[in-house]
């Protein structure tokens, strides 16, 4: 089974951002779509999460699917702890015992559990990521999408919430389409790796990567060697 | 200060310009054990609420409104500035015309109070972060629970201080409006009759008691405030 989007056109103002832009995704995998910045990654995360409406195109398999997003920001209620704050996308016909259930376990595997009664303001801006991506798996959903949130953290952060993310994903396989622009990213955690071009957006290259999350590590030499040639692949437009 | 109004009062050494600070002193705490007390201050403070509920539910009602509709607000904007502008005098004048004597302080304070309260909650309402609302929305957590759980929070802050602002101006339009209106029981009465009779400790005395009422008032909205906004760094 996989998702699909055909024959995609979007234009602002002036600039045509996709035209008949075509891209499917993989269930049950880790996509990440690599691009420059200001290549249309957010605007194509947006219209495959129906923030924004394509001007035509055709989207298989999206609508019937509920998606989780996970944004740049965190985007948590400063008024609402921890718990609360990802207690605050399950529905509140849910018995108390079992959202406290699914709260409490995702606590834990976020490794937040010192936390959990917690103010935002209170956490650093790592920990204020893991409570959103804690939030986008509290969430009944098929799809997770996420656009670049670990842009801006520094490189321990960002690996150990790399680190943080696999174990969870590892436990909870859903299809995840992550948009960055740091290929080290794609490399951890992709399962397909797109690079786009600048717009009108179109796919320059399309790797697949088998090797398990647990098992990846930068510094080894077939890593080192599709690092090279992603880069040149984003560099060369 | 106390030094001062010493100096002062042995300077003019006439209890009808300035009596001294112990002569005051044993006048307020005397006013504790006056029969009418009570009820003088009791009214006054019982007009300043209804002046500040009434205020309080338009203006958080007008507050929501313009803060959500930018037209309306362009519209009502001109009117609250009015409002805010027409001296207090003036609109003691005309309520005397039109309300019983009891009402006018009630008038008066919830017309000072309201552009404050009005004003702020517009404010909240626009500060709201828009990407909040699209993670909500993208959530599906229901309307009920956005105003509930987003909107609420985000303007209570800003209603909090709009009603520090609107009672800290309210009990002086209130004392004034009662100074003039003449009600049966009032503090603004008393210190209008105390004034007549060239009582002066009694109205530095009635002054004291309303500053304390209006430090007691503000106190409350602090102690609310820090139950309610304890999410705040």
């Amino acid at each position: 089974m996989s998702l699909e989007i055909k024959a995609l056109y979007k234009k602002y103002d002036t600039i045509s951002l996709f035209s008949d832009f075509n891209i499917s995704f993989q269930e049950g995998t880790i996509t990440c779509i690599l691009g420059p910045s200001g290549c249309g990654k957010t605007t194509l995360l947006n219209i495959i999460g129906d923030i924004i409406k394509p001007d035509s195109g055709q989207l298989t398999g999206f609508r019937e699917k509920t998606a989780s997003y996970i944004f740049q920001d965190p985007r948590l209620l400063p008024w609402k702890t921890v718990e609360e704050n990802i207690g605050f996308v399950l529905s509140k016909d849910m018995p108390a015992e079992e959202r406290k259930k699914i709260t409490g376990q995702l606590i834990k595997l976020m490794e937040l559990e010192n936390f959990a009664l917690y103010y935002p303001s209170k956490l650093s801006g790592g920990m204020r990521q893991r409570v959103s991506i804690a939030r986008a798996f509290a969430y009944p959903s098929d799809i997770i999408l996420m656009d670049e949130p670990l842009k801006g953290l520094d490189i321990k952060l960002k690996l150990n919430l790399i680190r943080i993310f696999s174990q969870m994903w590892l436990t909870d396989k859903r299809t995840v389409i992550f948009v960055t622009h740091d290929v080290d990213e794609a490399l951890l955690l992709g399962n397909d790796i797109i690079v786009l071009s600048r717009p009108p957006v179109k796919i320059i290259t399309k790797k697949q990567l088998d090797l398990p999350l647990e098992e990846r590590r930068l510094d080894s030499d077939s890593f080192r060697e599709l690092k090279r040639n992603l880069m040149s692949a984003l560099g060369n437009q | 200060m106390l030094v001062v109004w010493k100096i002062l009062s042995l300077h003019f050494k006439s209890d009808f310009i300035l009596p001294s600070p112990e002569k005051t002193l044993v006048t307020t705490l005397a006013l504790f054990v006056d029969s009418r007390f009570l009820a003088t201050v009791g009214t006054t403070i019982l007009r300043g609420l209804a002046g500040f509920i009434v205020s309080g539910i338009l203006g958080i009602a007008t507050g929501i409104i313009t803060g959500l509709n930018p037209f309306i607000n362009a519209f009502l904007q001109p009117i609250l500035v009015t409002i805010r502008s027409i001296p207090v005098i003036s609109i003691i004048l005309l309520a005397l015309i039109w309300f019983h004597p009891g009402m006018v302080p009630v008038f008066i304070g919830m017309l000072t109070m309201f552009p404050f309260i009005t004003t702020n909650v517009s404010d909240g309402i626009r500060s709201i972060d828009s990407d909040l609302i699209v993670m909500s929305c993208f959530y599906k957590v229901n309307r009920r629970r956005i105003i509930r759980e987003l909107y609420i929070p985000a303007i209570m802050p800003f209603i909090i201080s709009g009603a520090s602002s609107a009672l800290g101006i309210g009990w002086r339009a209130i004392i004034i409006g009662e100074v003039l209106s003449q009600p049966e029981y009032g503090i603004g009465t008393v210190m209008q009759n105390a004034q007549t009779f060239l009582n002066v400790d009694a109205v530095i005395a009635w002054t004291i008691i309303a500053v304390l009422i209006s430090f007691g008032f503000e106190k409350m909205i602090r102690l609310v405030e820090s139950r309610l906004i304890n999410w705040r760094a």
